[in-house]
């Protein structure tokens, strides 16, 4: 009793810091940019309707780029988190799941094709893309029986690696759209607006709420297939249907943002070093630590090539490929 | 251990300043003198970015890997046998089609044609360092290479480039002429230019999801900057920004000249955002919208002339 009541509390503590230190982030995220706005002004201008150039920068640009930033984080975090549930995979990501990359081709493929499509259709080409890519590393991957780690690994970069040499050729053979296409490819989200936070909303926020309501079909499925079983859940059709929303999840991101790398994979191992095996807990969990890093690493990429803008995916991939060679090493033992 | 850093790094900057300044002052020297010293034989020796090639003397089938090379090569009457227009001969713009003739594409400047090439047996192939650095070896078993810096180049590195291409094909007194000429009318351009001119310009490519700023430092901005037009970006690191809504707003330019690239761009979404009414060359109504081709791809003489004239066209109405 005394034991659970420690952990309980500890839960809590845990999440009222993150959020803290998200709101901190979300502040950052609002404050640093070309033109220097002082907080006071910030807070003014949510309670104006005046068309100051200062407001317009807070509400126009920096505040949907920031919601951006914290729906995409959210998003890839609990696809990833999923995803290594359903697989009994701790390497399995969006990206090593040739998700991102699958998204990625269907898009590229999407935007050379039809030049003029609108940024809402855009999303089911993603959708489209996600599945294909990742039923394609899961079929190789699964090639002979069960899915290891290895497996996993080999097949998820043998697939991206394939579908990247695709898009690189379709950009060379494109030549006019290089700049925008590489830089969409390392995945940003500094030119986020309105109309983004539009088309990406819905979709996110069905997904968000469709993972925390079978967060309980989550963790049983961690016990193993046998186990799962054993308590009367339909496997294949729990892993289909979650699958699907990895899609979602994962599909809307790229659409919007591009492949934003590594939040899904490191994200979920975080948390589940902090807040233990229970996915009705991790699940919201690692939406508030992805939403932290991804706008905490949007803040940071404004520094890096000031006064250009760095794709964010660059900042996550430089903290977050470290960690991934960290779980490597450690034998891709599930933690 | 911090002081130590910067020290190193100052260290590494002053050794690279040196090797760059010497590289280029020697080699131009060097480029002229072996021209006059050597030139008695059948070849040429040209001193380029990647190193020294024997050119043969008044080499006649050229192949030019980069716009500004047909452009050099325009100026001084040469029709160029080969050339990587990506496949797309309307890149050529007008008033350099009219200078070439036929010529044979191969293929894009990113990936040129290596059979294509070859099959062309050209005697001099002038490559960009930038794009060609990695096929230099490959392209000096088909032909002669000389190795310039056109993607990366401001205004007066274009210029030298040009003397350098004038003397690799033999007509190093017509290029001193055309040189000249070129001096003169960009002289005639800048006396329209008001010398109290304040605003500042801006040009940038613009594309479906980006507006990509071109600095001071820039081959456009530079030229711009030659004529008394100062450009809104006078830092950053890198000549070609992809920059931002706010960024636009907070460099505030007063004219903006926009290469378009596709359709639709970037500046249609941003004509919705009321930001977009803040920016000084929106309000004075001085957007202007102008050809990729002749303002970002060429970067050569003819070219010049032409962006500066319709500049000042747009400008001054002259």
């Amino acid at each position: 009793m005394e034991t659970k009541s420690t952990t309980m509390r500890k839960k809590v503590i845990l999440f009222i810091v993150t959020m803290l230190l998200l709101f901190l982030s979300i502040l950052a995220s609002l404050r640093v940019g070309a033109a220097s706005i002082d907080f006071g002004t910030i807070f003014q201008s949510f309670f104006s309707d005046q068309t100051i150039k200062d407001y317009l920068i807070i509400q126009d640009l920096r505040l949907p780029r920031t919601l951006i930033a914290i729906i995409i984080g959210a998003s890839l975090a609990i696809a990833g988190a999923i995803m290594q549930a359903i697989t009994l995979n701790p390497l399995a990501s969006p990206q090593i799941f040739g998700v991102n990359a699958g998204a990625s081709l269907v898009v590229v493929v999407g935007t050379i094709i039809l030049p003029s499509i609108s940024p809402s259709a855009l999303v089911y080409f993603a959708f489209l893309g996600a599945v294909l890519g990742g039923s394609t590393v899961y079929y190789m991957a699964s090639a002979g029986g069960g899915t290891s780690p290895i497996k996993l690994a080999l097949a998820g970069i043998t697939v991206h690696l394939f579908l990247s040499a695709i898009i690189e050729g379709l950009i060379l053979f494109h030549e006019d759209s290089t700049e925008s296409v590489l830089f969409w490819l390392a995945g940003a989200v500094d030119g986020a607006s309105w109309g983004d936070v539009q088309v990406i909303w819905p979709w996110a926020t069905a997904g968000i709420v469709i993972a925390v309501i079978s967060a309980r079909q989550l963790t049983i499925l961690g016990l193993g297939d046998d186990m799962a079983k054993g308590l009367g859940q339909n496997v294949v059709v729990i892993r289909l249907l979650l699958s699907l929303l990895v899609v979602l999840l994962a599909g809307a991101s790229v659409a919007v943002a591009g492949p934003i790398g590594f939040v899904g994979l490191i994200i979920p191992h975080i948390a589940r070093k902090l807040v233990g095996i229970d996915y009705r807990v991790i699940i919201p969990f690692s939406g508030l630590l992805g939403s932290l890093l991804l706008v905490s690493a949007d803040v940071l990429s404004r520094f890096i090539a000031f006064p250009s803008e760095s794709p964010v995916g660059i900042v996550t991939a430089l903290i977050g490929a470290p960690y991934f060679l960290y779980l490597a090493r450690k034998g891709g033992k599930r933690s | 251990m911090k002081k130590k850093w910067y020290s190193f790094l100052l260290i590494v900057v002053f050794i690279m300043v040196g090797l760059v300044g010497c590289g280029t002052v020697g080699g131009d020297d060097e480029s002229v003198n072996k021209e006059k010293g050597s030139a008695s034989g059948d070849t040429v020796t040209i001193a380029h970015e990647m190193g020294e090639t024997k050119v043969p003397a008044n080499p006649k089938k050229i192949v030019a890997l980069e716009f500004s090379y047909v452009d050099a090569l325009a100026a001084l009457g040469i029709s160029p046998i080969g050339i990587a227009d990506d496949d797309d001969e309307s890149r050529i713009i007008a008033p350099i089609q009219d200078k070439i003739g036929e010529y044979t594409s191969v293929g894009t400047r990113k990936q040129p044609s290596m059979e294509i090439i070859s099959s062309l047996q050209p005697d001099l192939i002038i490559a960009d360092l930038q794009r060609h650095k990695d096929v230099y070896e490959q392209l000096s078993d088909i032909a002669p290479t000389i190795v310039l810096n056109s993607l990366a180049a401001d205004y007066e590195q274009i210029l030298d480039d040009f003397q350098k291409i004038s003397i690799a094909v033999g007509e190093e007194e017509k290029g001193q002429e055309v040189l000249e000429a070129h001096k003169k009318r960009i002289e005639e351009i800048k006396s329209e230019v008001p010398a109290d001119e304040v605003r500042v310009v801006l040009p940038g490519v613009v594309t479906p999801d980006g507006f990509f700023a071109h600095n001071m430092d820039s081959y456009t901005g530079s030229l711009l900057e030659s004529i008394g037009l100062k450009n809104a970006i006078q830092d950053g690191s890198d000549r070609y920004n992809k920059i931002n809504l706010e960024q636009v707003v907070e460099f505030n330019p007063d004219v903006l000249f926009l290469m378009q690239a596709g359709e639709k761009t970037v500046i249609d979404e941003w004509a919705q955002n009321p930001l977009w009414e803040n920016v000084s060359a929106v309000k004075n109504d001085s957007v202007y919208t102008v050809d990729r081709d002749t303002w970002s791809r060429f970067r050569g003489l003819i070219s010049s002339e032409a962006i500066l004239e319709e500049a000042v066209q747009q400008l001054y109405g002259k």
